[in-house]
């Protein structure tokens, strides 16, 4: 494409924002709002699997023990966990320890602990470790008929409630993408058709004098872009302030919350935003122009 | 220039628009094409520039087989054709330059050629003084003018003219009609579709006669020919 031609085309794209600016308004916004929905969307997903890898990862086998087990027993038991089947690691954690871990973990309500003075109504247990996720259940299922076991207890149920929820959010936001990219295609595609309309007169004349069919095609097809492109950089703008605000409240309440790290994730979300704004747009003029534009 | 064999136009509604047509029109001829409205005139000259296809036979303009050829070659046979109508199709947002300069914007002719050439062909219909105004401010002979001297900017080898003087005056028709002349003693091959007996008598040019979708006469210096 000579350069020249590249400026008459960016007039004409121009030109006809101007000429169609509500239409043009209305587009850039239902793009805008349509990909900022799909980015929140994103965003959700990406997060809640993350957190239910890291949940995942962490899945540990707290075995409680009874409170009159012999060390002779529990060194015993320790043995015979140790040789199980998928078993990583054993590691003893004594009632003592447990109550220092606890009032550790309790920070400044550490006061709550006074309350029992001496007294430790906590068990000895073991701490174990899998060598996969999948084997948590039925190890945990095994020691808890051991000996000297008084139960065994692990977090699988919560991870598989949360990859539950991630993989129902997955589909709804895969079909709520699906509806929106319909509707902002339909409305890119009817706003170029307008101005396929406005210089019908024009694209005849082009067609006469002998302008190639993706001569006349360019501007429009740019047209769409560029309300795409127009409403993908809103969207990612919104986006990104928003995710900015959100990581800010949740790091307060919830520190330990495995939130996607906003650098670089957010720069990645941006362009695929803005990309997906450009795309939306390419294919809403291209179906006008198929349909419209008879060259 | 153009060479027809047997070309049939039939369209979809079962009408025939063209019925085994056989034909040569050689370089730096000016033809008139005349028949009643509805005979196929139309159509012989919309194929001439492919806004219509041939149903069967053979057809050549230009140098291009205008059946057989690629949509994508359409254009460049176009830009060896300069269409005129009746009703001028000028872009009433734009100048009169603009206008004829458009022609040239959109086969991305070279910009420093651009100025001379519009200016020039503005020269040849006469509307250099008026390049500045727009197609409203004209009469509708300016305008016929302008919409010539856009056809002609890219410097075609055949001018086709669908009833240029149609809207026109018979005064201002012959100021056409002189530009069409000129432009013809100049090398270019003219063939227009007219029912301008007067023009057609006095011009005593080559004439080609269709009556339902077949040629029924075609004389040398011929005249209009029919008790209208």
């Amino acid at each position: 494409m000579k350069l020249r031609t590249g400026e008459y085309f960016i007039q004409e794209v121009f030109r006809s924002l101007k000429r169609n600016n509500w239409m043009s308004f209305a587009s850039i916004s239902t793009v805008a709002v349509s990909l900022f929905v799909l980015g929140v969307f994103l965003l959700l997903v990406m997060n809640m699997n993350r957190l239910a890898a890291t949940l995942e990862s962490q899945v540990q086998i707290s075995v409680y023990l009874q409170d009159d087990l012999k060390k002779a027993d529990r060194e015993g038991l320790q043995k015979d966990i140790t040789n199980m089947q998928g078993i990583e690691t054993v590691k003893y954690v004594s009632r003592d320890e447990a109550k220092s871990r606890l009032s550790e973990r309790l920070g400044d309500q550490k006061y709550l602990l006074d309350a029992l003075g001496d007294k430790n109504p906590l068990p000895d247990s073991f701490e174990l470790t899998v060598v996969h996720p999948d084997m948590v259940e039925t190890a945990a299922k095994a020691i808890e008929h051991m000996n000297g076991v008084e139960s065994a207890k692990y977090g699988q149920d919560v991870v598989e409630h949360l990859f539950d929820i991630t993989r129902l959010m997955r589909i709804f936001g895969v079909a709520l993408m699906v509806l929106l990219a319909g509707a902002t295609i339909f409305i890119i595609s009817n706003t170029i058709r307008l101005t396929v309309f406005a210089r019908r007169r024009e694209i005849a004349i082009m067609k006469y004098v002998g302008a190639t069919d993706w001569f006349i095609r360019w501007p429009f097809l740019m047209e769409g872009v560029v309300l795409g492109f127009a409403g993908g950089i809103i969207a990612a703008v919104a986006l990104r302030s928003f995710y900015a605000a959100m990581a800010a409240k949740i790091y307060n309440t919830l520190a330990f919350f495995p939130l996607m790290p906003q650098y670089p994730f957010m720069n990645y979300v941006t362009v695929a935003i803005i990309l997906s704004g450009m795309v939306i747009g390419a294919i809403g003029s291209t179906i006008s122009l198929k349909r419209f534009l008879k060259v | 220039m153009i060479h027809m064999r047997n070309v049939c136009k039939t369209y979809d509604t079962g009408a025939v628009a063209l019925d085994h047509v056989n034909l040569d029109i050689e370089k730096g001829e000016f033809v008139f094409i005349v028949g009643a409205s509805g005979a196929g005139k139309s159509t012989f000259i919309k194929m001439l520039f492919r806004e219509e296809l041939p149903s069967s036979g053979k057809l050549v303009v230009d140098g291009h087989d205008v059946v057989g050829m690629a949509r994508e070659e359409i254009p460049y046979l176009r830009r060896g054709l300069g269409v005129i109508f009746q009703d001028y199709r000028l872009l009433p947002d734009k100048t009169v330059f603009e206008n004829v300069a458009f022609a040239m914007q959109v086969i991305e002719a070279p910009r420093r050629i651009m100025q001379r050439s519009v200016n020039a062909v503005l020269d040849v219909v006469g509307l250099r003084d008026k390049y500045r105004s727009f197609p409203s401010q004209l009469s509708g002979g300016e305008q016929q003018r302008v919409a010539i001297a856009r056809a002609i900017v890219n410097d075609p080898s055949i001018v086709i003219a669908d009833e240029p003087t149609g809207n026109l005056d018979p005064e201002t028709s012959w100021d056409i009609m002189d530009i069409f002349q000129r432009i013809n003693k100049a090398g270019t091959t003219i063939v227009m579709a007219t029912h301008d007996r007067n023009i057609v008598d006095a011009m005593k040019k080559r004439v080609i006669a269709i009556e339902d979708g077949r040629i029924v006469r075609d004389e040398q210096r011929g005249g209009y020919g029919y008790e209208a």
